[in-house]
């Protein structure tokens, strides 16, 4: 970043963090200073609060000192300033820009990847539904493409939010086994097949979306069955391929 | 006698891990690993450190560290290839390398400057090796007389002098970013009185923040945002011919190779500031004391050497605080002491005592590396070089799932990515703000250390503040630590000019830190 924008979001910044001390330090008065916890008299010197007080002063100083120099650098009419940016077309097509475009994909995916797909889907199926639409999208470096991707996912990501929401998960995995892998397999070829259309016109497209779907499959597949199987580390949510590969590894012949 | 034994262990742990073929295996295969990661524009030795962690958890402490420490010293150099041949540092550290490395690639002399690299690598390795058995003990004694105020101050001076080295802009951000880690090590119940601090009714936080997922999570996850964000690309890379391991040059800047170890060595023993620093101050410091300094920048090897010697030297000068003080001395040093707390291992002072042979076999494991990385650099450069091929968004989305695995591998608990994925995004609009992330990593590391010695400390002395000022080391401590902060500030700056102009009026007026007007003036008088 510029200097002169770095210090516009050091007013900012040193406000937020000024603030955040403050809140360490109410967090810490909460604490026991002087009276009894578990049976034991305090004294304020061996008080849990001493240490995060003392952080959370240091934080709040430090803040406002931010804060401040950012201030005596470019003056109070950054405020002015950024209030009309944010009222302005610029701050929406900003938020439109092609590199925070790419900025939403990489939390979005890394997001549902880590808190939607991982604790409640099949380790390898997760992982590689990760990477075929993390790859395809940077990969192709096409910005239409790379949209056309993204709300693609995010609809089937939708998908996922709404049937582990509603709880549809528990009552049909007695009727079916591994239900939400199955469902997770049909939204990864329904990816595939999309992805597959959105470039079958371009023969180097093309060529980059058979490199992206061989490294998609084989390292998460590497990657787990080092973890599963030589390190004995068992994966965050076994399911359907771990059940297929287990049948495998443990078979006697 | 003693030193004979120590000597005597030195060599038979090299013989001993030189004899073992599972060994030789993991030390090579680390090393090359360890040289991808810092070849790769985007990836680091620190996050190599802090992949290879997930995967030691079922090794013993000994082939753990064979493998992190080569992995480690691998990165260190590795990254040089990136910045000779295609004029981008793989790393941060080999960032001065580039300077006069790829100038010397384009006129056709890269497999000379990677030769020279892979020789003055090696060679700064060995020196800090040396270093640091032979400063060890004596660092060891010292600290043995430290008690909890001096241990608190070191802690504090660590978190400090990394925020005001390793800020990329303003200082009082490194210093912000140090504290908002040692406000991380608050939370989980405290170590004196077992109160839940921070822990918001969520008994996975009882604990306290997993170090390892909060390494991974600030080093990994904004280097995969910023490289994809940013479009990176990896440009052609310079062709090169044989590699010759000119020994000729090395022989002819011997003083200069002494002079870039001491660099390394020293600015790695700082902690928290890291290989970067060190090799351009190492690079500086050989320009000024060139006859020719207006070659620098053209493609004149003793710049690629005195770059190339530091920034490996620094790799033991790093181990020196973090195994006798338990104070890492760069990044990837945190990485490995989260390593080493995983295998039961606490580096501080009672470390030669607790595990009497431990340094020396660190030395023995840095002296194999620095001969295997020297091997496989003269032998399989070429081969090495091709990974610069793969493109940026193949390789980062697989960092990502090795990032998620890897934390979730270290305690096979889940919430590690709970954490780890806010901790990366929080570090990444950090980084973008000009706030650097190593003070924070070191802050999540030395706050317990911190926080226990300074209640013990005031346990001691029934809350008094008095033996800050009456123990010598911790008044010494305590003066460096108030002379950091406030050089900070430009009015004791001025103030500091003032003085100096009083005592020395010539030198003060030569240096420019007086104007002329009162220099004169002063002169008359």
């Amino acid at each position: 970043m510029e200097k002169d924008k770095l210090r516009k979001t050091d007013i900012y910044s040193g406000a937020v963090i000024s603030l955040f001390g403050l809140w360490i330090i109410l967090q810490a008065l909460k604490m026991p200073m002087k009276d009894s916890w578990g049976g034991v008299q305090n004294v304020w010197y061996v008080s849990p609060a001493i240490f995060p007080l003392f952080v959370g002063c240091m934080i709040m100083l430090l803040g406002a000192l931010l804060c401040r120099t950012a201030l005596k650098m470019v003056g109070f009419k950054t405020f002015g300033q950024t209030a009309r940016w944010l009222l302005s077309k610029m701050f929406l097509q900003f938020l439109n820009s092609i590199p925070n475009l790419r900025f939403y994909t990489i939390v979005v995916l890394f997001l549902s990847f880590v808190f939607l797909t991982i604790p409640r889907v099949d380790f390898f199926l997760s992982a590689s539904l990760f990477l075929i639409v993390f790859i395809t999208s940077f990969y192709f470096d096409d910005a239409i493409l790379l949209k056309k991707l993204f709300f693609f996912y995010l609809a089937g990501i939708l998908v996922l939010i709404l049937y582990f929401s509603l709880g549809i998960n528990d009552p049909l995995s007695r009727i079916v086994p591994f239900p939400a892998d199955i469902l997770t397999t049909c939204f990864k070829i329904s990816y595939t097949v999309y992805a597959g259309l959105l470039i079958r016109g371009n023969p180097i497209l093309r060529k980059k979306y058979r490199t992206a779907m061989i490294v998609a499959f084989v390292s998460p597949f590497v990657v787990g069955m080092i973890f599963k199987y030589f390190l004995l580390v068992p994966m965050p949510s076994e399911g359907l391929v771990v059940a297929v590969t287990d049948y495998f590894w443990y078979l006697e012949f | 006698m003693a030193i004979l034994e120590r000597i005597g262990f030195y060599f038979q742990t090299v013989i001993q891990i030189a004899s073992d073929p599972i060994h030789i295996a993991i030390l090579f295969g680390s090393v090359i690993l360890g040289i991808i990661f810092g070849a790769m524009p985007g990836l680091t030795s620190t996050l190599g450190v802090a992949l290879l962690t997930a995967l030691t958890y079922g090794m013993d402490t000994a082939t753990a560290m064979l493998c992190l420490l080569a992995i480690y010293v691998g990165g260190t150099y590795g990254g040089s290839y990136a910045s000779i041949l295609i004029n981008i540092p793989g790393t941060a550290a080999s960032a001065a390398t580039a300077l006069d490395g790829y100038p010397l690639a384009c006129k056709g002399e890269g497999g000379r400057a990677i030769g020279l690299t892979t020789t003055a690598s090696a060679i700064g390795t060995i020196i800090s090796m040396l270093f640091l058995v032979s400063i060890s003990p004596l660092i060891s004694f010292f600290a043995l007389q430290f008690t909890s105020f001096e241990f608190f101050l070191l802690a504090f001076f660590g978190i400090l002098i990394s925020g005001t080295l390793t800020s990329p802009d303003l200082v009082i951000k490194g210093w912000i970013s140090g504290f908002l880690g040692l406000f991380l090590a608050c939370v989980g119940r405290d170590m004196l009185q077992f109160y839940p601090r921070f822990t918001f009714g969520i008994p996975e936080l009882d604990s306290g923040i997993e170090v390892v997922p909060v390494l991974i999570g600030a080093f990994g996850i904004p280097q995969i945002i910023q490289v994809l964000k940013d479009q990176f690309q990896i440009g052609e890379t310079q062709k090169f011919q044989r590699i010759l391991p000119e020994f000729g040059t090395i022989v002819r800047n011997i003083p200069k190779i002494v002079r870039s170890a001491l660099i390394g060595v020293g600015i790695g023993a700082v902690p928290g500031i890291g290989e970067d620093i060190a090799a351009w101050v190492s690079y500086g410091a050989a320009k000024n004391a060139s006859k020719h300094p207006e070659r620098f920048g053209t493609g004149e090897y003793t710049a690629v050497l005195s770059t190339e010697v530091a920034n490996n030297a620094c790799v033991g000068g790093a181990m020196i605080p973090l195994l006798n003080l338990g104070i890492p001395g760069s990044p990837p040093a945190a990485m490995l002491l989260g390593a080493l707390m995983l295998h039961g291992v606490t580096p501080g002072p009672m470390i030669t005592f607790e595990h009497p042979n431990f340094i020396i076999e660190v030395a023995a494991i840095l002296l194999l590396a620095s001969m295997a990385m020297w091997v496989v650099g003269m032998l399989l450069a070429k081969q090495v070089v091709k990974v610069l091929r793969i493109p940026t968004q193949i390789f980062m989305p697989v960092i990502g799932v090795l990032c998620i695995i890897g934390s979730y591998a270290l305690g096979m608990n889940i919430y590690n990515l709970y954490l780890m994925l806010p901790v990366g995004i929080i570090s990444y609009f950090l980084i973008e703000m000009g706030f650097p992330i190593a003070p924070l990593v070191i802050g999540v590391i030395l706050g317990p250390m911190a926080d226990e010695n300074l209640r013990r400390a005031l346990m001691v002395s029934q809350g008094s503040f008095m033996p800050v000022f009456t123990r010598p080391v911790a008044l010494v401590l305590f003066l460096i630590i108030v002379w950091t902060v406030l050089s900070q500030f430009p009015l004791f700056k001025d103030y500091k000019n003032k003085i100096i102009g009083k005592i020395f009026p010539r030198r003060a007026a030569n240096t420019g830190l007086l104007p002329k007007k009162s220099t004169e003036q002063s002169e008359e008088n």
